[in-house]
């Protein structure tokens, strides 16, 4: 047989990944709604507005609401991402993808490799695209670009491969929905405490509270908790600090991005030992 | 014909308390043209899927071409049609066959070169750009044999490959097997088509709930002027 030399079954089946979900007109759908809606921050940044009294200048707006899309934008792609992989693996079992491709000598790591890699690509390529927009819209309004933004949507891709990696191993165990709402759930857990975090050690909330000396040291469980669950709140305030090159202070045992990437970790080695155990139909 | 090809060895497969595979040894030699004969449930998709490893043997070993069938190089040129076989419903059969071959290891143009071959043996030239959405059932079993033959297979496993043909498509299926003889091509097929099977095959394995009843040449499988459905019913519902 006359075979290519450098044939690697990994970027073909990632390549066929791409093309089959491209083709999907649900997801073209999604893609123009969500650009649509960053398109319509636009208007956020033509007027000065005023609040309690003092005239903000277009500026100062156009850089908060760029900062509040790029959150929005992050978090609404890590939630489609999780909705694009629930349901890949059951549809290339009912099409046949799945024993097309595992008949030939491909292994099963490499065929979820390539899946994996093709939905992050593809999340992180949606991501990127919306984020340009807002760095565009910015620049047309404000004159500063702020290319920080697009080294910040690479960071929060870390997000992007947490939430793939850990919904196609729960859906290989799980109904997909209840897959997809667990990952949900997490994530919405690691933003809520986040946001209680915040709050319970404003300056506000420490003089409202007289605390006893010591109380700083001794952990609660919910504080455990809080320090090991998935940082997918806290990579995106740091990825945004980076945007305005603001300090980003932050908690639990080890950076929110070493965290995250410690989970993908985790999720990939369980999801692979999962894929192996698979009955292929 | 020595060289063998399959080896299933005291393989066992248990799905919790039912035992789909009970135990079988069996070879395959190179250039054997096999049938894996027996009712419905006997356990022959089960064994079919143990030697490509879609699912483990619970015990036993298995290999193909002296390799063990855990070992991905063991499905290399091994032409595989699934049962019930399936096929993205967005893709034409053509661009489907593309992709089988390029996963196969060939270049993009060596690959189209493998598909035209293989559209036309199947006689699917009128089809091959429609959707695969579009295909019948017996539409999509050709060009599931297409797929199977696309990647210059030495071994072929057919899973009921005639399921969904109608007569014209059965006698082309069983031409081209036929034409696939001499070339050094070993097939195991299952079917539940005796008169095909006595027609095309050297060899048969009848199982029955997941025990091997008989493996022979077919002509000594059938004796007395016996036909071998005849032989089948006899030995299936003799353990009934
Ligand atoms: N994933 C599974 N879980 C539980 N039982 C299974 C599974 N797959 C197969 N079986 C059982 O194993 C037995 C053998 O099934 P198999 O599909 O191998 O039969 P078969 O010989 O191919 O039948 P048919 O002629 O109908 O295709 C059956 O009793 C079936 O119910
Ligand atoms: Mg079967």
């Amino acid at each position: 047989m006359n075979l290519q030399k450098a044939h690697n079954p990994i970027l073909s089946i990632l390549k066929y990944t791409l093309a089959d979900e491209i083709q999907h007109k649900s997801f073209i759908v999604l893609f123009l709604i969500c650009a649509a809606f960053v398109f319509l921050t636009r208007g956020c940044y033509n007027d000065n507005f005023v609040m309690n009294g003092q005239v903000l200048n277009a500026q100062a707006i156009g850089w908060f609401v760029s900062k509040a899309s790029f959150h929005v934008i992050a978090a609404a792609v890590t939630l489609i991402a999780a909705l694009l992989s629930m349901r890949i693996f059951r549809r290339d079992r009912d099409e046949g993808i799945q024993s097309c491709i595992l008949a030939k000598p491909i292994a099963r790591w490499q065929y979820v490799a390539a899946k994996t890699l093709g939905l992050w690509m593809l999340s992180l390529l949606f991501m990127l695209v919306l984020h340009s927009i807002i760095l565009f819209i910015t620049l047309l309004n404000t004159k500063t670009a702020i290319f920080s933004f697009l080294f910040a949507s690479l960071l929060c891709s870390s997000n992007l491969l947490f939430v793939i990696l850990a919904v196609l191993f729960l859906s290989l165990l799980l109904p997909e929905v209840i897959a997809f709402l667990c990952i949900l759930g997490v994530s919405i857990v690691s933003y809520i405490g986040d946001g209680i975090y915040a709050a319970s050690h404003s300056q506000m909330a420490q003089a409202m509270v007289h605390q006893p000396q010591g109380y700083e040291q001794s952990l609660t469980w919910w504080q455990v908790v809080y320090y090991l669950w998935p940082k997918l709140s806290a990579v995106q305030q740091w990825a945004t600090a980076l945007i305005s090159g603001e300090t980003f202070r932050w908690t639990g045992l080890v950076h929110p991005l070493v965290n995250v990437l410690l989970y993908c970790l985790l999720m990939a080695f369980l999801l692979f030992m999962r894929f192996e155990r698979e009955d292929i139909v | 014909m020595s060289n063998t090809v399959i080896e299933f060895n005291n393989v066992t497969k248990r799905y919790g308390s039912l035992t789909a595979v009970d135990a079988v040894t069996l070879s395959v030699a190179q250039g054997e043209y096999f049938a894996l004969l027996g009712p419905n449930g006997a356990g022959k998709t089960t064994l079919v899927k143990m030697m490509l490893d879609f699912t483990r043997p619970t015990s036993g070993t298995i290999s193909v071409n002296g390799i063990s069938s855990t070992n991905t190089a063991c499905r290399n040129a091994i032409g595989y049609l699934a049962e019930n076989h399936r096929m993205p419903p967005h893709l034409s059969g053509r661009q489907y066959l593309q992709r089988c071959a390029e996963l196969c290891g060939f270049s993009r143009r060596e690959a189209a070169e493998q598909c035209d071959r293989s559209i036309e043996r199947v006689g699917m030239r009128e089809k091959e750009h429609s959707k695969a959405s579009s295909y019948s059932k017996g539409m999509i079993q050709r060009f599931g044999l297409a797929s199977a033959l696309v990647g210059n297979a030495k071994l072929l496993i057919l899973d009921e490959p005639t399921a969904g043909l109608d007569p014209i498509g059965i006698r082309e299926m069983r031409l081209l097997l036929e034409s696939l003889k001499g070339q050094g091509m070993t097939i195991l097929l299952s079917s539940h088509l005796l008169s095909e099977v006595e027609k095309i095959c050297d060899t048969a394995a009848i199982i029955n709930k997941g025990k091997l009843m008989v493996k022979d040449s077919i002509s000594s499988i059938i004796r007395d002027g016996e036909t071998l459905e005849a032989v089948f019913v006899r030995l299936v519902k003799g353990l009934t």
